[in-house]
């Protein structure tokens, strides 16, 4: 029958899944590509903490309930003649009870921990870097276009485009604002999210433990640049980034609010670049702000005509 | 055990329901009023936004409400939308009493004292537009004219409704349509002036106080 | 006026040559809509059906023919949804590496980002608001007369309207296909992204519109249902004997009458910003663009209830029927449902926790969100007590019903997961969350693909091929497993939403996985048809009886299948809850009426025909900004409701000898179903044979 080979024809497929899961890369290699499972940082080793916890309890439920659900499935179905059948029994205080008591205690104990894990992990501040605090901390200022990534180094003077350098077992309070849409400031590996507002500030502290090299994206769609809109992110040890900021700072390319309007039209980073940029002036996230607010936008042009 | 309380006794003529009829008049009084709830969703949004939009870094430097309101103004406005409330009281006594020619002239009433608040309202806001005061200016005054001309947009399409009942009342008399109508214009009407209470006093007298 | 980019002239607005999309793509759906259109026309006109389509569909006014319409239109929608989704698949898998082709155009797979970004928006636009509202609608609006004993909704017009008003909003975004294009920013449309300066085409303007016309047709929906179910119950149907279904469409509804106009002025303000510069939610100046987020979702998230729950509803009756017993815990059932109504109006947030609100805000907003949970488990269990010494059959619909609720508890556990902010601030925006909310939105279509084929044999006097149907049904869920069980993978793999291009490449096995799931649920289609088309041709063998599944339980089961225009030849009236248990428990449910009265019954009109299609002048001219002729359209709009006020007689008689008649010919038809065993109705317990396998 034709209908019973495109059945066959779809599971072989099927069969074939685990196998395409390991052509062109070795399965050690995918198992590190679940990123949120690695954490590298406080933060995110919170976050994977409560994603074990949350998912424990809900499986504690659900598991239980999908099997006793099956198991009535069977036993009582219409074939089965020696299961007992009862069609006016709808209605038990009992199991009623239970039924309420048994999701009503998990919200509650679920409830508890996300009030303690959001307090944890809060953008703003921090509680598990509350111990952490009285250590010096790195200030960046962080600005996304239409769609690119700008890294201000206030206190250093320097900047970089799509791409984050800063040291190891640092706290790092970044303070970030949008020239024109809305972003989100992701890192995986070292922190959950926040948003980039236009005209606001928004605020991340992190700290990342261990040297290393990490992918950071914007997780909020911003328009037809978004799929490029990534920046690299190097932890590095605190001697290696006090050299490398002496060596931006000697960098040719400079940037004020002025060259920053031309930076911010609209880019698609499709090769990746970076810059660095020297002498960049401490006002310059005020600058955009300010500028932000009073009405500036950076235009996306209309599409040719006959554009899809 | 489960079987529902109350179950009525087996009989034949008992299984349908002869000659049953529903009441159309208050189930169409009943349909205006959730199209109401609907509409005062629509208000709560537009006063939540005008909320949100009232700190002052929401007037970017220009105007706010200090410099729009005149509290003599509005206070006129308020006499003529709760007047011409009254005047649509006059409707639905002479309603009662099946008085055709005191319901069309409680609506005339009813419309022109209506017209008179639609008229002021639009005098307010040309002054402040030819003083420069216009929507583009700044979130507040966005969230300023959007909440006060909703409820002005409102008015006139009451108005509307005012003028075409009074047309159907001439030309049919009193049937089941109009008087439902007449009805939920009723409704209608107290309604709009019951918003323009909150507008009142949460946008105008805010604003003076 | 505010300034836009492009040409504009007073005669045509922004329309010119240039809005014609120049795109082999879009040229072959062109080509493709364009034979499927002629075809339907000359099809039409060969059978000489154009006044019976006239007086019998495009004017009627009958809740049941309006609900069929209304579920044509989402299954129609639905399809488009579907292609939209292959393509993302397919562009996200060809356009996965550094190193990955790009074919048409393209840097990587064969869609640029601008073309990706409408696909995708489109896709979320039509499958909520297109394809599952209009489908719910319908079924709610053919469904509740019946189950309340009711002939027709409170205000038939209105239904009418709003049908027509549903249909304008879809051939709106049908229409951005061919003129110009469609909104870029997702079906969630954030600001400021769409405001002019970062959409300055008339896509977002398309979807805006679009969306508005149809939310008042959903909101007058709303309004007719919840005043039906209020006032136009039959003698003896009091709240305790309700019907279930009916409880959640109640529930259901007042979340749409109260949660609509909310979207209207997030919709609104967004509108006044693109047409008059306001500065509602513009970065600077003074606005808040956060106060769009907090509008859309203080709609947003009580519109999912609005979707969910009739699916609980669904399922609440497909479950007792198919396991031959009473629902367990009614009242529980009641008051979950509207536990949930009124717990998802205090949510919204939660779609937002990484917008900064602060600790205390979000805390309380995630508490808030797994409340939702509770009553929802109530009625997982309560489900599982009425499978529990009943007698369970696996027909086609107690077999959507049940992978309902398989997909509930999947759902319920990763939205646990996503209630949570620290959990919620590292998959925010993933396709974790993606794959979250559609197997939440497959509860919903799960629930209509059972509650249809369900309800079929009702409305139409024949059943759909089980065979066939059990086919969908596993191909269907063999594609949905396949496409978001990887995708809940991937989503750890820190993978984003919204990505036409994926510049990780150890993707590639989930992508290739996802699009094996797309092939499955093209084959699932193939089945749909299939289904749909065998029924048809053999629908004169089968015919059913009043009783379609022969253990029904429900009032609508007393009528004749399918259903008269009437409803019920006399108005029945009810002694218990699940009626038609109570009538074959006490013999009486061969009774039939004795005396046949006058019947009372809203004449057809033409006229929310005519208000939906100025209204697509309107849309069309507002899109374009056509000032001319949304100022006449509109005028033209308000004249005819004015006119139609006039018009003194809206009903008509059918002579109590013209019902006896059509109920003895009804009553004869299903007569032969009987005599060829097949079941009709008869006690609970006999075991109905498969009919057409």
């Amino acid at each position: 029958m034709i209908r019973n080979r495109i059945g066959l024809r779809a599971r072989r497929a099927a069969l074939l899944l685990p196998v395409m899961l390991l052509t062109g890369c070795s399965s050690h290699k995918l198992a590190n590509q679940f990123v949120l499972f690695r954490p590298s940082g406080p933060l995110s080793g919170a976050d994977l903490h409560f994603t074990i916890l949350d998912v424990g309890v809900m499986l504690g439920i659900i598991i239980p309930t999908a099997i006793i659900t099956i198991y009535f499935l069977l036993h009582y179905r219409k074939t089965n003649t020696t299961a007992a059948y009862d069609p006016h029994w709808s209605h038990s205080n009992v199991i009623e009870l239970i039924v309420w008591a048994i999701p009503l205690l998990t919200v509650m104990m679920l409830g508890y921990y996300s009030y303690k894990g959001t307090a944890a992990v809060d953008p703003y501040n921090p509680g598990l870097l509350k111990a952490a605090s009285k250590q010096p901390v790195l200030d960046v200022d962080v600005v996304t276009t239409d769609w690119q990534w700008l890294f201000i180094y206030p206190k250093q003077h320097i900047a970089t485009a799509n791409q984050l350098v800063i040291p190891v077992g640092t706290v790092v309070h970044f303070h970030m604002t949008s020239a024109t849409v809305v972003n989100d400031f992701y890192i995986p590996r070292l922190a959950g999210m926040i948003d980039i507002m236009p005209g606001m500030r928004t605020k991340q502290v992190l700290m990342a433990d261990k040297i290393g090299h990490y992918q950071g994206l914007s997780a909020n769609f911003s328009g037809a640049g978004f799929s490029w809109m990534r920046f690299k992110t190097e932890v590095v040890s605190a001697s290696q980034f006090n050299d490398w900021t002496k060596e931006v700072a000697r960098s040719p390319l400079h940037m004020n609010y002025a060259q920053f309007n031309v930076f911010a039209r609209p880019t698609k980073n499709v090769q990746g670049k970076t810059f660095e940029y020297s002498q960049v002036s401490d006002r310059l996230f005020h600058q955009v702000i300010k500028g932000v607010m009073m009405g500036r936008v950076y235009t996306t042009p209309l599409p040719p005509p006959g554009a899809a | 055990m489960g079987r529902t309380a109350g179950v009525a006794a087996a009989s034949e003529t008992g299984l349908w329901a002869e000659h049953h009829h529903h009441d159309a008049m208050s189930t169409r009084t009943l349909g205006f009023w959730l199209y109401m709830l609907s509409d005062a969703m629509i208000f709560a949004g537009l006063f939540a936004s005008y909320a949100v939009l009232s700190h002052h870094y929401n007037a970017a430097g220009g105007p706010t409400i200090r410099d729009i309101v005149h509290p003599f103004y509005a206070y006129a406005e308020t006499l003529m939308i709760l007047t011409s409330v009254l005047a649509y009281g006059w409707v639905m006594v002479a309603l009662k009493a099946g008085n055709r020619n005191g319901v069309l002239i409680g609506l005339a009433l009813a419309f022109a004292l209506g017209a008179v608040f639609v008229g002021l309202e639009a005098h307010e806001f040309s002054g402040l537009l030819h003083q420069g005061i216009d929507a583009e200016r700044s979130g507040y005054l966005s969230a300023f004219y959007a909440l006060v001309m909703t409820h002005g947009i409102h008015m006139v399409f009451g108005l509307l409704w005012i003028a075409t009942m009074f047309a159907q009342v001439a030309s049919q008399g009193f049937t089941d349509k109009t008087v439902y109508r007449l009805l939920n214009l009723k409704m209608f009407w107290h309604f709009q002036a019951v918003i323009w209470v909150l507008v009142f006093t949460f946008v105008y007298m805010r604003g003076v106080l | 006026m505010v300034h836009v980019q492009g040409p504009w002239s007073p005669l045509l607005g922004r329309l010119s040559m240039g809005a014609i999309p120049d795109n082999p793509i879009i040229t072959g759906a062109f080509i493709f809509a364009a034979i499927f259109g002629v075809l339907a026309l000359a099809y039409v006109t060969y059978a000489r059906k154009w006044v019976y389509l006239w007086r019998e569909w495009l004017t009627t006014v009958d809740h049941k023919k309006i609900g069929v319409m209304y579920i044509l239109i989402g299954l129609v929608m639905l399809f488009r949804g579907f292609i939209d989704a292959l393509m993302m698949r397919t562009q996200q898998l060809l356009g996965d590496g550094l190193h990955s082709a790009g074919y048409l155009g393209a840097t990587h797979g064969y869609l640029v980002p601008y073309h990706f970004d409408q696909v995708y928006s489109a896709h979320g636009t039509i499958m909520i608001l297109f394809a599952a509202t209009p489908i719910l609608v319908g079924i709610m609006n053919i469904i509740v007369p019946l189950q309340i004993g009711a002939r027709d909704m409170a205000f038939p017009y209105l239904n009418a309207l709003g049908l027509w008003l549903t249909t304008v909003g879809a051939a709106l975004i049908m229409l951005s296909l061919f003129l110009g294009d469609f909104s870029h920013a997702g079906w969630i449309g954030l600001t400021p992204l769409t405001e002019l300066a970062y959409s300055p085409g008339v896509g977002t303007d398309y979807w805006m519109w679009s969306i508005q016309i149809a939310s008042v047709g959903t909101t007058l929906g709303a309004a007719n249902l919840i005043a039906t179910i209020i006032k136009m119950r039959a003698p003896g149907m009091t709240w305790s004997r309700l019907p279930i279904f009916t409880w959640t469409a109640l529930s259901t509804n007042i979340i749409a009458l109260t949660s609509f106009p909310v979207l209207a002025v997030a919709l609104g303000l967004l509108g006044a910003d693109r047409y008059f510069g306001t500065h509602f939610f513009t970065a600077g100046m003074g606005g808040n663009l956060m106060l769009y987020s907090n509008l859309f979702w203080i709609w947003g998230h009580p519109e999912v209830y609005f979707v969910i729950l009739p699916a609980f509803g669904m399922m609440s009756e497909i479950i007792p029927t198919f396991s031959e017993k009473a629902l367990f815990g009614y009242i529980t059932m009641v008051a979950a449902s509207f536990a949930i109504a009124g717990v998802s109006w205090a949510v919204w947030l939660h779609h937002f926790f990484t917008m900064g609100a602060g600790p205390d805000v979000n805390t309380f907003f995630s508490i808030a969100t797994m409340m939702v949970g509770i009553p929802t488990g109530v009625k997982v269990f309560n489900w599982a007590f009425t499978i529990y010494r009943g007698r369970s059959r696996f027909d086609t619909p107690m077999m959507w019903a049940l992978g309902a609720l398989f997909m509930l508890l999947l759902g319920g556990l990763t939205g646990m997961m996503l209630a949570m902010p620290p959990i919620n601030y590292s998959v925010h925006n993933s396709v974790f969350v993606v794959a979250h909310f559609h197997t939440m939105l497959m509860v919903v279509v799960y629930g209509i693909l059972g509650a249809v084929s369900y309800w079929f044999p009702k409305v139409f006097g024949f059943k759909l091929n089980e065979r066939l149907g059990k086919r969908f049904f596993w191909y269907f869920t063999a594609g949905t497993v396949l496409v978001f069980i990887p995708m809940y993978a991937s989503g750890f793999m820190g993978m984003t939403r919204r990505l036409d291009y994926l510049s990780n490449p150890h993707l590639f096995p989930f992508e290739v996985a996802e699009e094996l799931g797309i092939g499955l649920y093209l084959v699932s289609v193939y089945y749909f048809v299939a289904q749909l088309f065998v029924s048809v041709r053999d629908r004169n063998k089968y015919p059913v009886g009043a009783d379609a599944w022969g253990t029904g339980r429900t009032l609508e089961w007393i009528t004749p299948s399918p259903v008269p225009f009437y409803n019920f030849a006399v108005t029945p009236r009810t002694h218990a809850r699940d009626e038609l248990v109570w009538r074959r428990e006490q013999g009486l449910e061969h009774v039939s009426v004795k005396h046949y009265e006058d019947i009372l019954m809203p004449k057809n009109t033409a006229v929310p025909l005519i208000i939906g299609a100025l209204t697509l002048a309107l849309g069309f001219g507002l899109v374009w900004r056509i000032w001319w002729l949304t100022d006449l359209s509109f005028a033209a709009i308000i004249v005819t409701v004015i006119l139609r006020s006039f018009v003194k007689d809206t009903d008509y008689t059918v002579g109590g000898k013209e019902v006896a008649g059509i109920e003895k010919g009804l009553q004869a038809r299903m007569k032969g179903a009987q005599a060829s065993g097949l079941p009709s109705g008869g006690v609970g317990g006999l075991r109905p044979q498969e009919s057409n396998s």
